[in-house]
């Protein structure tokens, strides 16, 4: 079944017609919710809700936009909701595409010596280190570097502008480069304690 | 030779470089300034593990994903039974509710096939077993639904509401629901054949889950 | 797009009090602790979400490409975030103490948007109104009565007890409720849908060509107007109450007592029959009456 006669199916509350629409869909949408949230029943729970906000919203449903693009949209709102609710407290959305100086924005550190990241970056460690970004950061890297969205896809998505998506994505990686070197860091002070070193020289 | 740029006026035009517009400022500095390399190769690193990560197969989420969906979506009413089509004068309430179950709408093919046979209608003793077919069909199918909702209602009585006000009317209109659900399922009684009771029937239980669904947003605020 | 956001903070009554009298004497009659304004810059089509769980909401259409919230509220527990995401605007009364009384969470807003705003709105108790508004809008509320003038699009509006009157609307209007009354004055629709359990239903419109009207209740009075230059086909069935009829429909309506098996049931057509009207009531009184002009 196509997807535009699933839609128009669906909208008519046509089983087949949803099942179809999330056979499409579901494993795009999962892994954009494992990626974002990094464990499995989560990221089931919250592909769960998207579709569940879809199915609900489908009647209104009018192709003013790209019926994935839509889908993806609704999933990030979801897993953003997610996010602010576990930081424990009502984040505003301006906190969380936009964090201050103090709360981890990208810091300028001209000529302080620097870890080279390159060949010591694994999965695990990148995974880490985007669950510590803001909510907001997380989004777009996640959907433009590891989802391959383009920005003006993501700009519709996170209803935001192009321009907005691209200063987002670079503070992301900016933010991340330190995080990453962080680990770095206290996996040489760990490896250096491990060898008996009694210097106790920090970076 | 010196280049004109320094690191901050770099770090200004440090976006741009990444998305590929490149000055030729930019490019003298680089070549020359070590730290300024360190950082354009680690965000190349990073971009690079990225999609090192986007290339790692993500595995479809489990069976249960799409069972708790589905059971979800046929709770609320909003979607319909696999492969069988309304009947042509109901609502599509009914078919929304109950997508799973036996439904009445077979007893009315079987009714509209008399019919047309001029069987029906020309016997007390037909017509009342075709009565008897639609309310059994009616019985089948919405004592789930009736089951589900008393269970969600008795799970709403505990909670604790976030705006009594607003909860008490809430209640009063379950029981102006409960009320239409008690008067449609006397009628259905009384007309058994009638699709415009069977009608009102599954649009009040439609109504209901909405209101107990509506409770449940205000009672989990509350809590 | 940029924002361009201004936040003006206003005193409390209790310092207002001690300036001098004239000052009491401009504003509103209601006179409250916190005052929120902001200014949002947008591109066409906006979409602007309001929560707000107790208050009156009013939504208006201005011709600038801005979104502007004046909201007031007593509670320093509670507060009126405004957020811009792009080219939607969130606009949520909510908590900020961590125990905050259900009668704190009022707050009184008047937003201004441009006209193809597209609108989400939710109140619980209070009122919400909106004029002038031509995008899509999607109303829900429990006790807050909705009012709608002179929008368009997509009207889509649910309450539970609250009453909905839509004046001048055009588009296509779905609404349901279930003790609300409902009106639909002077409406240019091509498809309404008006459900409601206890509630009366008034529809004093057009009739366009090809559209369809259904209107539905359990009980209570549907009252449907009409000129005799109209043209639909008609279906009017009340189970257990009486159908009343003032147009010269085309077959004749047959005796109410007959055949189908169940309800008093009239049909026909009127002039070519070229909209769709039902009427549905359980045991209430469906009216079909002549406009008197």
């Amino acid at each position: 079944m196509p997807e535009a006669e699933a839609i128009r199916l669906a909208q008519q509350g046509d089983a087949a017609a949803f099942e179809r629409l999330y056979q499409l869909h579901n494993r795009r949408v999962y892994s954009l919710c494992l990626r974002m949230v990094g464990n499995t029943a989560e990221a089931e729970d919250l592909t769960q809700e998207a579709f569940l906000q879809l199915f609900r919203k489908v009647a209104t449903f009018r192709g003013e936009s790209a019926f994935s693009t839509w889908l993806h949209r609704l999933s990030v709102n979801v897993v953003l909701m997610k996010l602010r609710k576990k930081s424990g407290m009502e984040t505003s959305l301006e906190q969380v595409t936009e964090p201050d100086e103090d709360s981890g924005g990208p810091r300028r550190d001209f000529g302080a010596p620097d870890l080279r990241l390159s060949g010591s970056i694994d999965r695990v460690n990148l995974q880490r280190a985007v669950d510590q970004l803001p909510p907001g950061y997380k989004s777009v890297f996640v959907l433009h570097d590891v989802q391959g969205y383009e920005h003006n896809e993501i700009a519709e998505i996170m209803g935001c502008s192009i321009g907005n998506s691209k200063s987002q994505l670079h503070k992301a990686r900016m933010r991340l480069r330190e995080l990453l070197q962080e680990v770095m860091r206290s996996k040489a002070r760990e490896e250096r304690k491990a060898a008996g070193s009694g210097s106790g020289v920090e970076d | 030779m010196n280049s004109s740029m320094n690191c901050e006026n770099f770090h200004s035009q440090l976006e741009s470089w990444l998305e590929g517009e490149r000055t030729s400022a930019a490019e003298s500095h680089l070549r020359s300034c070590h730290s300024c390399q360190a950082i354009v190769q680690d965000l190349d690193a990073i971009h690079s593990a990225a999609q090192d990560w986007s290339r790692e197969e993500v595995p479809a989420p489990s069976t249960r994903v799409w069972n708790s969906l589905k059971a979800q979506l046929e709770s609320e009413g909003l979607i319909r039974a696999h492969g069988s089509a309304p009947a042509e004068e109901s609502s599509s309430w009914f078919d929304r509710l109950l997508p799973s179950f036996a439904r009445p709408a077979m007893a009315g093919a079987y009714l509209v096939a008399l019919m047309a046979g001029g069987l029906l209608l020309s016997s007390p003793g037909s017509q009342q077993m075709a009565d008897q077919r639609w309310m059994e069909g009616t019985r089948n199918t919405t004592s789930p639904v009736r089951t589900e909702l008393d269970a969600a209602e008795t799970s709403v009585a505990s909670y604790q509401p976030s705006d009594p006000v607003v909860m008490a009317s809430l209640h009063k209109n379950l029981g102006i629901v409960d009320n239409y659900i008690a008067l449609c399922e006397k009628s259905m009684q009384e007309e058994p054949g009638n699709e415009t009771v069977r009608d009102y029937l599954y649009t009040a239980y439609q109504q209901k889950a909405d209101l107990l669904a509506e409770m449940t947003d205000h009672g989990d605020e509350g809590r | 797009m940029s924002t361009d956001s201004t936040v003006l903070s206003y005193w409390s009554w209790k310092k207002l009090s001690t300036l001098a009298p004239g000052l009491l004497l401009f504003g509103t009659s209601a006179v409250w602790a916190h005052h929120v304004e902001k200014h949002l810059r947008v591109d066409p089509h906006p979409v602007i979400t309001i929560h707000n769980p107790n208050g009156t909401v009013t939504v208006k259409a201005w011709t600038k490409s801005e979104v502007l919230v004046m909201a007031d509220h007593n509670s320093m527990n509670i507060e009126v975030a405004v957020v811009q995401n792009g080219n939607r605007v969130d606009i949520l009364t909510q908590p900020i103490a961590n125990s905050v009384a259900p009668d704190e969470m009022r707050a009184d807003m008047q937003v201004n948007v441009p006209e193809d705003a597209e609108l989400q709105i939710h109140d619980d108790s209070g009122a919400v109104t909106v004029n002038n508004v031509l995008g899509d809008m999607n109303v829900e509320t429990v006790g807050a009565d909705v009012g709608l003038e002179d929008a368009a699009g997509y009207l889509s509006v649910k309450t539970v007890g609250g009453s909905f009157q839509c004046t001048r609307c055009a588009g296509r209007i779905e609404v349901s409720s279930i003790s609300g009354n409902f009106k639909l004055l002077d409406v240019r629709s091509y498809h309404i849908v008006a459900q409601t359990s206890t509630g009366n239903i008034l529809f004093d419109g057009q009739f366009l060509p090809n559209g369809t009207y259904h209107l539905k209740n359990y009980s209570g009075t549907i009252e449907v107007r009409f000129s005799p230059g109209d043209s639909f086909d008609m279906n009017a069935t009340s189970l257990k109450g009486k159908v009343n009829n003032e147009a010269k429909l085309i077959p004749a309506n047959r005796p109410q007592s007959s055949s189908p098996r169940f309800g008093n049931t009239l049909f026909g057509t009127l002039n070519e029959g070229r909209a769709r009207v039902d009427l549905t009531s359980f045991d209430g009184t469906i009216n079909i009456l002549k406009r008197s002009n």
